[in-house]
Order: structure tokens, then sequence, then C-alpha cells
């Protein structure tokens, strides 16, 4: 079973072309690797590659394909792409790029301040919102230049993360 | 003398946990307060008793006075701790718990008032003979009252808040011409942050080290000094790194330094735990800074190399128990670190972390201590502050220390929110801090090495295929026909029969 996956800015393929128990061998971008894998059902990995022993964490994302993991010093995130994948990736051309329309927290936090209004003409790099979060605050800058369409929040708003606040045209 | 049988701890987090600890050992029944966004948290699971005292926002709940002693009153509760932050260093709080029978463990409501008013500490200290950064002995009135003072001290000079803390309203002056714009800046965040715009100008030490004591004070007068805390490495003002003994420190000038401090808390009839930060610059000349009236996040690196527990000997005091050691009997063995684990990116300028841990494993082994307070499927609420953890450790010299604060932070593994365990094992690789020549610029003059996250490992690979094991998994899982592949979680039970590729 060959599958695509996307490790942070790459694309690999993987197939598995031999399993005996927990030894395996695996193909990724042609390279082929024998590894001793085992793994706890919540997602702890020991891999033994070569005399190597790598731990890897596993946490699942919110959409069942995504993946983000957790090795000594990195952090990656994963997306199986597989051929549903594929085709919605098709269908909506932008499918997992950034959107540069749109303006979102990365974590948790409370709307402090919000800057903009409907129908304001905002610069790339303008302060639209300011979050606070564990007595840090920080400023949402505009991705681009363009008029805001919609401010999703009001001051107070207890916000998540990724959630989109500010909308633009 | 007043034997205490039940404390109220009046804060959250890691603090609440580690206060506990030391009311169990000593078998006094523990009552935890809460906000509604920290019914989950451990203090509250920790705690025999449990009590909602408001809303998320700390205004409403950990630093609303009434509700805390109503509480009290509630459980019979005859002390409140109130930790470090939120009430600690409030002298109102203070008054009301004496008002109300309940015994404040801590300073006097006049030494508390007296040594948050920084201007006024600066005094009593002037006149007890400790030596002061030089500055202005009163509030400052008016630009001119600026320029003058300035110009007399000398530049650079930095323009502090009478009633700061957290670098809040303070601004460094470099030039004569920056003068008036600073004061009104200083003013307007000081009355702001604290509502007193009270501002008073301290000359600026270049390059100082954040040297504190830790003293003990009974309530007959005996006052002793438990050593120094080198706390220079800061970021932001905030303390990241904390040792002890300090890599600057001469045995000459520990005993100095430490009479300073004995001698600082007796000029204000200093009752309980305490502390008196200074600032020592290259030439070893040291200043008195401010004194804290309340036990120190930091702590833990006392108790390790003294071997006395802290909160034991506040509840002791507050009974009013006389301090059963003298100076001559305490002695600083070996080198203790604290690393603080922040939840906050340090590859993403810090950027703080609030949300679910995943899982942690914590450090153990010989010297290793972490006084923490998150739990695997923890959501870490984004009201407080970002502290998660300390982790302490020991070694006999500054150097085993170090190599065990690398293997336990190597150990320490926390997932699903970001943490700054990373950034603490780039600053017990560099090479300054190892040779112990750092001061309180240390961050940013490290910067490169610091920041430098280029991955050590490339393990790529490894991820993908474990990425990809996960999902035929999940996959053989949801379909009955799993000849790709046979489940994999039953393996790890079946090791002992495998057998070789």
């Amino acid at each position: 079973m060959t599958f695509e996956i996307k490790i942070n800015d790459r694309t690999a393929w993987v197939n598995l072309l031999g399993q005996n128990g927990n030894l395996l061998k695996v193909e990724v971008d042609g390279k082929i690797y024998q590894v001793d894998l085992l793994h706890t059902s919540d997602g702890t990995f020991s891999i033994l590659e070569g005399g190597n022993s790598y731990n890897i964490e596993l946490v699942p994302g919110k959409q069942p394909k995504k993946y983000t993991a957790h090795t000594l010093y990195n952090s990656y995130d994963l997306t199986i792409i597989d051929a549903e994948a594929r085709y919605l990736i098709n269908r909506k051309s932008n499918g997992t790029g950034k959107n540069s329309k749109t303006i979102s927290s990365p974590m948790p936090g409370k709307v402090v301040k919000i800057l903009v209004k409907e129908g304001d003409v905002i610069k790339a790099g303008d302060t639209a919102i300011i979050i606070s979060a564990m007595k840090m605050e920080s400023e949402y800058k505009s991705p681009s230049d363009g008029i805001v369409k919609k401010v999703n929040v009001a001051a107070g708003d207890t916000v998540q993360s990724d959630q989109i606040l500010v909308e633009l045209e | 003398m007043n034997h205490i049988k039940k404390i109220l701890v009046a804060n959250r987090g890691e603090i609440a946990i580690r206060i506990m600890r030391t009311c169990r050992e000593m078998n006094i029944g523990t009552v935890a307060v809460f906000s509604e966004a920290d019914r989950t948290s451990l203090h509250v699971r920790y705690a025999e008793e449990a009590y909602c005292i408001g809303k998320a926002p700390s205004s409403v709940s950990y630093l609303n006075i009434e509700k805390i002693i109503e509480v009290a009153k509630i459980a019979q509760a005859d002390a409140i701790h109130p930790g470090y932050g939120f009430l600690s260093e409030n002298a109102r709080f203070a008054e009301r718990c004496i008002e109300e029978g309940i015994i404040f463990i801590g300073p006097s409501p006049l030494v508390i008032s007296q040594m948050g008013d920084k201007i006024k500490a600066r005094e009593v200290m002037l006149e007890a003979g400790i030596p002061v950064v030089p500055g202005t002995r009163k509030s400052l009135n008016s630009l001119k009252d600026a320029m003058v003072s300035a110009k007399e001290i000398g530049l650079p000079v930095i323009i502090k808040a009478s009633a700061g803390g957290g670098g809040k309203g303070m601004r460094l002056i470099n030039n004569a011409s920056e003068i008036n714009k600073g004061l009104m800046g200083s003013r307007s965040e000081a009355k702001s942050a604290f509502g007193n715009d009270s501002v008073y100008i301290e000359k600026y030490i270049v390059s100082p080290h954040h040297i504190e004591f830790q003293i003990l004070a009974d309530q007959y007068g005996n006052v002793i000094h438990l050593f120094e805390r080198e706390c220079s490495i800061q970021r932001r003002h905030q303390k990241m790194i904390e040792e002890t003994p300090s890599p600057l420190m001469t045995s000459e000038l520990r005993d100095e330094m430490g009479k300073a401090a004995v001698k600082a808390a007796k000029a204000v009839n200093y009752t309980g735990v305490g502390t008196i930060e200074f600032l020592v610059d290259g030439n070893l000349n040291y200043y008195f800074l401010e004194m804290n009236t309340r036990l120190q996040v930091e702590h833990p690196i006392t108790e390790r190399v003294t071997g006395i527990d802290m909160v034991k000997q506040q509840i002791k005091i507050a009974e009013g128990q006389p301090l059963e050691f003298a100076q001559g009997d305490l002695n600083q063995n070996g080198h203790a670190i604290e690393c603080r684990i922040y939840a906050e990116d340090p590859d993403n300028q810090f950027m703080p972390s609030p949300g679910k841990i995943h899982k942690i494993s914590e450090p153990l082994g010989l010297g290793v201590r972490t006084d923490g307070y998150v739990y695997e499927g923890y959501d870490i609420p984004i009201h407080y502050d970002p502290l998660i953890s300390k982790l302490i450790v020991w070694g006999d010299t500054r150097e085993e220390a170090i190599s065990r604060m690398r293997r336990a932070l190597y150990e320490y593994k926390i997932t699903g929110v970001k943490t700054s365990i990373k950034f603490m094992e780039r600053i017990m690789n560099n090479q300054n801090f190892i040779e112990g020549k750092y001061d309180t610029h240390f961050i940013e003059n490290n910067q490169k090495q610091l920041l430098d996250n280029k991955p050590p490992e490339d393990c790529e690979d490894m991820v993908i295929i474990a990425a990809y094991i996960d999902y035929l998994d999940k996959i053989s899982r949801a379909q009955d026909n799993h000849k790709a592949f046979v489940p994999a979680q039953s393996r790890w039970k079946k090791l002992s029969y495998l057998n070789n590729f």
C-alpha cells in the first residue's frame, strides 16, 4: 500500500515492502529501511534502525489524516495523502495552503482590542487585533493589503486556536 | 503559641501544591480555592477540601479578598498561606486576615506596605546603613527635578515606578534628551499598572548580577540568612534559571552580603520567610534593590543545598515557634540549579502556548526534583501565568549539577503544548553559562546560539514511517480485511514471541 505523506513542507512516498511481526521493511522516497518498530495504542513509538534508537510521539490531529509528531528536539506536522485527500486538494486548489485573506490566532486566548472595523482599508503588516493569553498580549497583523470584510469576534471574547478572527477582501 | 490545624492556600498551580505537600507532611488539613477556569487544576484535586471563589479572571477570584476570607471561615481554616503573586504582597489582605482572627502566613501588614513602596523601602535601608543603588530619595515632582537628579547621579539612569514590579513602568535613559519622554512614559505606565504614578530615578548599573539572599526571621527577633541565589538569567525581567551558590560569589562577599541582608530584615522587624534582592556589579559592589515579603518561586534551590523546608519554617514561625537553628548551624551543601518550564514557544518569540497536555514524562533519578501541576489531558487555562513546572537538580559541584540538568531536560517530555525545555537545554550547553560568566544581559548577549533552532538530528524518515504505520493500523481496524497489515498495538505485548526478520 503506497501513500504520500506530507511532512512539514516535504512530500514523501512510503510503501511497506515486507513485515515479520514488529520487523518491517519500508521504502521512503526510494530509500529502503529495515526497522524494528513497536508502539503503544496511544502513539508512543519506539523505532530501531541501523542500531539507532528513535523515540517518536504521534499526536492525532483534529482531522483523521493529520498528525503532529514529536521527536527529541523537533515537532512535525504530517498529513496522509490518500485518494480521498488528493481529491479534496484538487477540488479546492488552495486546499491546505495558507489563506492570505484571513487573520487568525495560532493559540487560544482572549480578545483585548480590535483595531479595525468592517469596511476599513488595511495594509499588510497593520495590526488588526490584540489577543491576550497567559498575561502576554500578542498583536495580529494583516497578511495582505485589502479591505476588512468581516470581524468575527468582539473585545472580551474567548477564541480558540486557528479560529478566523478577521476576514479581508 | 497557636497550633495550626488547617491551612487555606490562597493560590493556584504549582505553588499551591508545593505548600500542600508540606501541610500533608505536618499533618495539617488543606483547603484549596479555585476559579471557574481551574476546576480541573491539580491543586483542587490534591487538597482535602476545595471551594470555588469566582469566575476565571483573577481580579474576581484569586484577588477577591472578602470571598477568600469567607471560604476560610466556612472551612474553619485557622491560617491562610498566600503563596507568591496574587495577594501575597497585599497588606490589606494580611490586615483582613488578622481582623478575622485568621493567621496570615507572612509578615505584618506594615512591613508588606513599607517594602511594597520602593521609595520607602530605599529610605528604610539607607537609614539602616545598607548600600542602596544611588538615586533620588523622594518621588520626582517635575521634569526639572528629574534633570537635576539625573545629572547628579550621572547617566545612564533608570526611571522606576515606586509601586513597581515585573519591569512595568521602567525606562532606561542614556541621554539627557530622553528624560522627558521617559518620565512621561514611566508615569503613565505606572498609573495604569499600579494606580500610582509616583516614580524615582536610580543609577543604571551596567552588566549587573541579580543576587538575592533568603532570610528567615521568627517572632522573637532572631534572623538568619540561608545564603544567596543567583538569578541573573532573565528575559524581560522574568527569571528563567536560578542557581546557588552564585558563580560570582566569594566567601568574603557572601559573609558581608548575608550580614547586610540580616540587618535589612531586622531594620523592619521582619518575620517569616523573605528575600533581599541585590544588584552586584562587575567589581563586586552590591546594592539593595528590593525586599520580597513572601516565598519566592525559586525557593527550592535553597531548600536543596540547606536541607531546610522553607514552607515548614513559614508555618512554624507563623505558629509562634522560635527558630530551631542558628546561623552557624547552616551550610551550603553542593550546588543546585532551577529551570523554569513555561508554556511558551522559544522559537516563536516566546509566544504563550496554552492548551491541552498530551503526554508528560517527568525526569527522575538522583538529585532531581520537579514542582509542577499539569497532567496528561489537562487543559492549561489562558488566564494565568505560563509557568507549568520547575525543574530543580542538585549536584556535588556546579559542573555535576549542569550535567545533571542536561540529563533531566533530556528526560523531560511534555507534548501538546510548546514549552521552554529546548531553550533551557541550549542555555545548559552555552559556553558562557558553563563558565559561569553571565549577567542580566545573558539572553540578549547570547541570542545567536540560544535562538538557533537548527534541528540537531535527522530522523524525518522515521517519523514518516511512524505515521504511515499508525495510518495503516487505523485502516486495518476500520476494515475487517487486514491482509496488508497486522494490527500493531498487540505486537507490543507479543514481544517475546517474535522471530527474526
